[in-house]
């Protein structure tokens, strides 16, 4: 019987089971593909590793940091093979999965889900009109391109004004496609500066703020989509339709968590960051069972994401040694004012500082950051220079200042001028 | 003021992202919109001598997937990023190729070499 599982070879699953590896657990990680590194395989831009490892690693680059210490391991690795089911009982779980070499049943103590995130598709946002083929998301577009040198299309329309968008945009640019027109609902990019300025304004790549696509037009491959401007609630305007030629659509709109599989053996979800509900060393509601990583919530930053495989990875070693030298009860913790989503929702008072990763509902500098209890008393006062949704921030709330309550709350408020 | 050149800028040094505006009249360089000092020198510095990361991918044979991915070792200089991409296009190299490997050696004149991002196992012959 294995210590623990990772289910899960991106960059998060390969850290943790280096750490656990490391810790002298006996650790299997079991990947879907046939190589490791996950999503890094395909981001071939530089900017990784700028928080880890000081220096701005190309994504195979910072996958294989972690990738050459698990090959000189005896951690078993298992690619090419599915997790078709799993039995979480408290004692001992049971993975079965489909393996080139048969359906294979693993006996494992713990498990580290790092299944991270899919992307969000034209039958989850409003687009009216046809299906035909030539509709694309971006992180397969980007796959496409990077990895077997496929182009979408000579006319391509992106939809979304994110990070992965405007990436794919560049990429296309770089691999000859001169005609690329990105539109997104709200008034500027919602992405991270340094890609407005390194992937479209380098560029010149055309983009129209306030836009989203009504309808796409094409019976067998698309043709054209009909355009139409939105108001500041997204509300289409009428009257401002306007139809464009193209022959692809990728659509950048959006990354959700893959908490399908938790949710299959009971773990709690929560409707906020759409991940498990985890603790402070990233534990779901289902005991001995870990996730990490983009499946728990949207990191803008690998070396985040990544973090959270080094807390997990604690966590599993804390499960193992069955030392329970928490003190009595737990907290929840829930966004407040101005705060999108937050993780851990739940502090079960292992840790004397707790590490929490939160997205910010507005734009502002220098907001008043509190942390609230039940009876709306302010238990501390945090500072940043500036907000924004698209920048996910970080904070260390030491326990001391929490431990007596059972429900506190994360509130961001705009400064008043 | 009317006829020096202004240009705007993103600042990318920190995630306020401050839109910065240059001008330029060849003897100084004047900066508005910057909340701080490093969004000066940002500034300067992109005007002076904006430089880039080129990353990409060239055709390989022989090996898991028709794609490897490069890109050029060290900063090279925006202008220049257009004579890197065409340098690339056309590249074909054979499997084995280890990460870090130079494919190009000071490409397009840039002082930088075009190295492979990853590792590519041979796999057919």
């Amino acid at each position: 019987m294995k210590d623990v599982v990772v289910i899960g070879g991106g960059p998060s699953g390969v850290a943790c089971a280096v750490t656990l590896f490391d810790k002298g657990f006996d650790v299997g990680i079991i990947e879907i593909n046939e190589e490791l590194g996950g999503l890094l395989d395909q981001c071939i831009h530089d900017g990784f590793g700028t928080k880890l490892f000081n220096e701005g690693l190309s994504g195979p680059e910072f996958a294989s940091r972690f990738i050459e210490k698990l090959d000189k391991s005896t951690v078993e690795i298992m690619l090419n093979s599915f997790v078709k089911s799993v039995n979480p009982s408290d004692k001992t779980k049971e993975i079965t999965c489909i393996t080139p070499q048969g359906v294979k049943k693993v006996q494992t103590k713990s498990i580290v889900y790092a299944i991270g995130c899919r992307e969000r598709n034209e039958y989850e946002i409003l687009i009216g009109g046809s299906r035909p083929t030539g509709v694309l998301t971006a992180g397969a577009v980007q796959r496409l391109v990077n990895l077997y040198g496929i182009l979408p299309g000579k006319n391509v329309i992106i939809v979304g004004g994110g990070d992965v968008g405007m990436i794919v945009a560049r990429h296309l640019f770089l691999e000859g496609i001169n005609n690329i027109f990105m539109v997104y609902p709200e008034e500027f990019f919602t992405g991270l500066p340094r890609n407005i300025q390194q992937c479209i304004l380098d560029f010149d790549i055309k983009f129209q703020p306030q836009t989203i696509v009504k309808n796409i037009i094409g019976s067998e491959h698309i043709e054209a989509v009909e355009l139409v401007k939105v108001d500041e609630n997204w509300n289409p305007i009428n009257g401002t339709e306007k139809t464009v030629k193209c022959d692809s659509l990728i659509l950048s709109v959006g990354l959700i968590p893959y908490s399908d599989k938790l949710e299959e053996i009971g773990a709690k979800i929560d409707s906020y960051t759409n991940g498990p509900v985890v603790n402070e060393y990233f534990e779901t509601t289902v005991n001995g069972v870990f996730a990490i990583g983009n499946l728990v919530q949207i990191f803008d930053y690998v070396d985040d994401a990544v973090e959270t495989a080094f807390i997990a990875a604690d966590g599993v070693e804390q499960f193992l040694k069955n030392k329970t030298h928490k003190k009595d009860g737990f907290i929840n913790l829930k966004p407040g004012e101005n705060v999108n989503c937050l993780t851990p929702q739940r502090i079960d008072k292992f840790l004397d500082e707790i590490s929490i990763f939160f997205r910010p509902g507005i734009t502002c500098k220098t907001p008043k950051i509190l942390l609230i209890n039940k009876e709306g008393k302010i238990l501390k006062k945090f500072s940043k220079p500036f907000v924004r949704p698209s920048t996910l921030e970080n904070l260390k709330i030491p326990l001391k200042i929490i431990e007596n309550e059972d429900e506190v709350s994360l509130h961001v408020k705009a400064k008043e001028d | 003021m009317s006829k020096q050149k202004k240009t705007s800028i993103l600042c990318i040094r920190c995630p306020k992202g401050c839109e910065l505006k240059v001008s330029n009249n060849k003897k100084d360089i004047k900066v508005e919109g910057n909340e701080c000092r490093i969004g000066l020198e940002y500034a300067i510095e992109e005007i002076k001598n904006p430089v880039r990361i080129v990353a990409s991918t060239i055709s390989i044979l022989n090996s898991n997937y028709p794609r490897l991915p490069v890109r050029t070792k060290d900063t090279i200089p925006k202008n220049k990023i257009k004579k890197v991409i065409e340098t690339i296009r056309g590249v074909t190299i054979k499997a084995p190729i280890k990460q870090g490997q130079i494919i190009i050696k000071n490409i397009a004149n840039t002082g930088s070499d075009l190295i492979a991002e990853r590792d590519m196992e041979r796999v057919k012959n």
